[in-house]
Order: structure tokens, then C-alpha cells, then sequence
């Protein structure tokens, strides 16, 4: 099983202690404000050293203990039983997050990606169907960094390129800006390449989804529109630059590039976002989620974890229906529920159940 | 106890040092015997009159200019371009170059206010005028900071017909010069492109 154990530590609202949660399904049980989400937190912070929630870590350290520690235990699925299980454990003290796997620290968050790969299904994602492109751009990012620490490394130095960059724009630094062209069109260009890639698989994917899942006869169609002329070539971009240099050096900042680029949903010659109602937009951010894990398996060959935060509640029971059942094969999966939902219904052989009150998980 | 909280305070102020460690060096130089405090103190005196910057190339050394600059024996025809003095002890440490260095003393970086005004360029570019220098060997850490100052200087030092090469292989992307083992270096060396 993918997760085997959970230890928690001065984390949020939840008991200290260690839970079991070696099933193929784990449901998490309680009315709202209780710790589910909490709960869903640890086991992301676990994956990849942060929130989902955007909460940076002085927030989930237990109030006034400026510390906290998570640690799983957890084997990679089809790996041998006989294999002692990998240990990562997530601790923040004297503002410092250190991670690790087994013994040793790791030094970058990137290298925790893969041990126990997971995609949570939260409120949050609403977002990539109304919010502004930058959370389109983080959710197309985050799944082309799932499976490729390069991109992660590529995403990063473009970043660190713009920040100079803009730095020298609006320092008038004028005699260096020609050398942070070259390196911006360079990872730039590799990028969009990369994300290109991706709007490629996730066009069918999305579209075959949100049909299979809403039976509305809607066709979505996703667009990637880079910020740059797609077709340009790596010396045409750099005259592109050079030709807008004197504009910029007014506004002090980088007009163009892969930091603009937008990622678009179409249905029918028309913008979704512009013309989906309320109900359309969330099933929307739950096929990308489903297509996030899809493509997931597709590039590694191995079934992610999933975390569902409250998503079926806000389903009609056939849209429910449907959505579960088009769900990946997943190694693990987590849901919260309430109490009053048919959550009996869902549990089939090996699943288990925890009652969430005042942060402490029962049988 | 006014007299170690001011040692601490000073030794906070060491790079890599925070107050936990700050305190643990003061209460080992308190518990240690008198001649090795002595003796520290004394080095620590006497480091910034012993040591100078070699004029040619700007690194550290006791005399002016370095022996690496004033040795006959070294190669006069390429010099290899760092941007610390530290550079210059990490990549003597692989024995594998014999020419000159030239040390930047940092590298571009707007974010951090650093333009070519601030290094060491026009120095170095006063360094081949004399036709001497054939071949320049970059050797700035493969960040965006050393990637921007590798590209300013080739397109800087190409008219004076210098080949101008950069160390390619073997550092990791993100890595540190100061942490590239010797083999890992000695390769860098040899297999270096030009730019
Ligand atoms: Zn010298």
C-alpha cells in the first residue's frame, strides 16, 4: 500500500499520534472544521513538502508550539512486501522545514516528488476553471512537474532569468539586458515546447471526460495560446525583444514571454469560462484533476494516491456516479465525508473508515 | 556576561554561522587553554596586513603579484576567468590547469545591483591587449548570474581575437564550483567548448 502510516506532530488541530491507513481506500468521517482537511494537508505535505492550501508553514504548526513534524511510512506500489518501507518525515522548527527520506535530508523539495505521488481533488482548483491565468499556468505547470524534475529545474531558471531581467529593466541597466534575451527565448522556447506537448494529450483527454461525466453534449476544447509567436524561431524572438526594448524599459518590466502565456477552455467557438454556469465550471476542475492523473500514469506507468476533499458532495447522485466511475486506477485514495452522506455506499472490501472529531481519528 | 555576548554578536556575523553555533564556539574558546585563543586571535590580527590582492589578477595572496602570476612556469597564453578568489585555490586543487586567472570579484546580477562596472572587466580586457592571451576559459558557476556574465564577456572579448571557451561539462546545473570534486573539475577542464 502506498501509505502505510501516518505520525502526526503539533500539526494543525490534529491528536499527536500515529494512524494506521494501509487500505485502498480511506474515508475520514466528520462534520466540517474537525480535521478532514487537515488530514489531506499532512498527507500532501508529505508528498511534496507544502500545502495545497497555499498556507505557508508557520500556519500549520500547532498555535504557539512554532514546530510541527509529520512522518509516513509508505511502499511504492507492486514493490516487494519483504522490502522495509520508505519513510519520509516533513519538520519545521526555528522556521527551517527540513524533509527526509529515511536518514537522509533532502535538499531540495523537488527530490520528495515520486516517492508517494499524489493529486488532491480540492475547493481551491475552482479556480483553474474562473481564476485569472495564472492558475491555469500553475496547474499545467504542476502536472508537466510531476513527471519531469526538469521542467521543475527549466520553470525554475526561467523565473530566476525573469527576476534579473526585470531587475535590469527597470535599473536602466541597458548593456546586459541583450544576454538575459537570449537566456529567456532559450528556456522560454523549451517551455512553451514542453507545454505544447501537453495541450496535445490533455485536449482529447479533457474532452472525452467531461462528456463521459456531464453527458451534456458540450465538446470543451483546451487552447494554449503562448504569449509568444508560436512559430518563431530562437533569433527571431531575440530581435522580437530587442524590437519592444524601449517600451519596457518605460514600464520596468517583461511584457512578454512564457510567464504570459494562457491556457484557454473552449466549447462551441466560444470561451467556457465566459458561459458555463456554476455547476459546468466545478465538474470542469475535477475532469482536469482526473485528466492530471490520467497523464500521470500515462508518462511513469505507475497509479498516483488521490485525495478527495469534499468533492462529491457538490455532485447530483448520477453525475456521482459517473464521475467515480471514471476515475484512474489509483494505488490509494482519501475522501472526506460528512456525516449525513451515503458514505456506506462507497466502501467496498479492505476500505477504512475514521470518525473526525476535535482533530482525533476513531474507528 | 557582557564579554561573550559580545564575542557571540561578532561571530553571528560570520557567514554559515547562527547564534546556537555562535555560542557553542564561544564556550569552546572559553573552556580551551589560553595559548590556542592566543594564537587565533593573533592569526585573525594579523590575516587582512599578511594577505593582499595580487594586482594582476585580483585573487589573495602574500606578495604582489601572486606567485602564480610571477611564475615562469606557468602558461602566459590563457588565462581562465573565476568569479571568486576561492576559485582560484578550488581549481588549483585539481592540478590540472597552467595557465593564468583572473578573478571577477562577483558576477552580473541586476537583482543584486551588480553590473560590469562593479567586476573586474575592463582589467581583464587591458590584460590582452598585449596579443599575448590566446585562449580565455570562462569558468563562472553554470547559473543565470555566471550564464549572463559568460555571454557579456564573449561578446566583450571577441574583437580582440582571443578563442573564448567556457567550462562545460561535469557541474551539475545549479552547482557550485566550490563543491565540483577534483576529478569532476579535471574533466570540466578539458572537455571546455567554445562559446
Ligand atoms: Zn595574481
Amino acid at each position: 500500500m502506498p501509505f502505510i502510516t501516518v505520525r502526526f506532530s503539533s500539526f494543525r488541530n490534529l491528536e499527536d499520534g500515529e494512524i494506521d491507513v494501509a487500505g485502498k481506500r480511506v474515508f475520514l468521517v466528520g462534520e466540517n472544521g474537525q480535521g478532514k482537511t487537515n488530514f489531506l494537508e499532512a498527507l500532501y505535505y508529505l508528498s511534496y513538502g507544502s500545502s495545497f492550501r497555499g498556507a505557508v508553514d508557520t500556519e500549520v504548526a500547532r498555535r504557539g508550539t512554532g514546530y510541527f513534524a509529520l512522518e509516513a511510512t509508505s511502499r511504492m506500489e507492486g514493490s516487494d512486501e519483504d522490502l522495509p518501507p520508505e519513510k519520509v518525515i516533513v519538520s519545521w522548527k526555528e522556521r527551517t522545514k527540513t524533509i527526509r527520506r529515511g536518514e537522509k535530508p533532502l535538499r531540495d523539495r523537488k527530490e520528495l516528488i515520486g516517492i508517494n505521488p499524489t493529486i488532491i481533488f480540492c475547493h481551491e482548483d475552482f479556480s483553474f476553471a474562473v481564476g485569472e491565468p495564472e492558475r491555469r499556468r500553475f496547474f499545467f505547470d504542476q502536472t508537466a512537474g510531476l513527471v519531469s524534475s526538469l521542467y521543475i529545474d527549466l520553470l525554475r531558471e526561467y523565473k530566476r532569468i525573469l527576476k534579473q531581467r526585470n531587475a535590469a529593466l527597470k535599473e536602466g541597466q541597458v548593456s546586459v539586458l541583450e544576454f538575459l534575451d537570449e537566456q529567456l527565448v532559450s528556456r522560454g522556447k523549451d517551455l512553451m515546447e514542453e507545454r505544447a506537448r501537453i495541450q496535445a494529450d490533455f485536449e482529447e483527454r479533457i474532452a472525452v471526460l467531461y462528456e463521459e461525466v456531464s453527458l451534456l453534449g458540450r465538446e470543451i476544447r483546451l487552447r494554449y495560446r503562448p504569449s509568444w509567436p508560436n512559430d518563431a524561431g530562437r533569433n527571431e524572438l531575440v530581435d522580437y525583444l530587442a524590437r519592444r526594448r524601449s517600451e519596457e524599459l518605460a514600464l520596468g518590466t517583461s511584457l512578454s514571454g512564457p510567464h504570459r502565456d494562457r491556457w484557454l477552455f473552449f466549447s462551441e467557438g466560444e470561451e467556457f469560462t465566459a458561459t458555463a454556469s456554476t455547476g459546468q465550471h466545478r465538474l470542469l476542475t475535477l475532469v482536469l484533476r482526473i485528466a492530471q492523473a490520467e497523464y500521470y500514469s500515462a508518462q511513469t506507468g505507475r497509479k498516483p494516491v488521490l485525495l478527495f476533499d469534499d468533492v462529491l458532495l457538490e455532485l447530483d447522485p448520477g453525475k456521482r456516479r459517473r464521475f467515480l466511475s471514471a476515475l484512474p486506477d489509483a494505488a490509494q485514495a482519501f475522501f472526506t465525508f460528512l456525516p449525513g452522506e451515503p458514505w456506506e455506499d462507497y466502501r467496498s472490501e479492505g476500505t477504512i473508515v475514521y470518525r473526525v472529531e476535535h482533530g482525533r481519528l476513531a474507528d | 556576561m557582557k564579554a561573550l555576548e559580545e564575542l557571540v554578536g561578532l561571530l553571528t556575523r560570520l557567514p554559515g554561522i547562527g547564534r546556537k553555533s555562535a555560542l557553542r564556539v564561544a564556550y569552546h574558546l572559553l573552556k580551551t587553554d589560553q595559548a590556542y585563543a592566543e594564537a587565533l586571535a593573533e592569526r585573525i590580527r594579523g590575516l587582512k596586513s599578511a594577505i593582499r590582492f595580487c594586482s594582476v589578477c585580483g585573487s589573495y595572496a602574500e606578495s604582489d603579484p601572486c606567485p602564480v602570476c610571477a611564475s615562469p612556469a606557468r602558461d602566459r597564453s590563457t588565462i581562465c576567468v573565476v568569479e571568486q578568489p576561492q576559485d582560484v585555490v578550488t581549481i588549483e586543487g585539481a592540478h590540472e590547469y597552467r595557465g593564468l586567472y583572473h578573478v571577477l570579484g562577483g558576477l552580473i546580477s541586476p537583482l543584486d545591483g551588480v553590473g560590469p562596472e562593479q567586476l573586474r572587466v575592463d582589467a581583464l580586457v587591458a590584460r590582452l591587449r598585449g596579443g599575448e592571451v590566446r585562449e580565455v576559459v570562462i569558468a563562472t558557476n553554470p547559473t543565470v548570474e555566471g550564464d549572463t556574465t559568460a555571454l557579456y564577456l564573449k561578446r566583450l572579448l571577441e574583437p580582440t581575437g582571443a578563442q573564448v571557451t567556457r567550462l562545460a561539462t561535469g557541474i551539475p546545473v545549479g552547482g557550485d564550483l566550490e563543491y565540483a570534486d577534483r576529478l569532476t573539475l579535471a574533466r570540466s577542464f578539458r572537455g571546455r567548448v567554445r562559446l
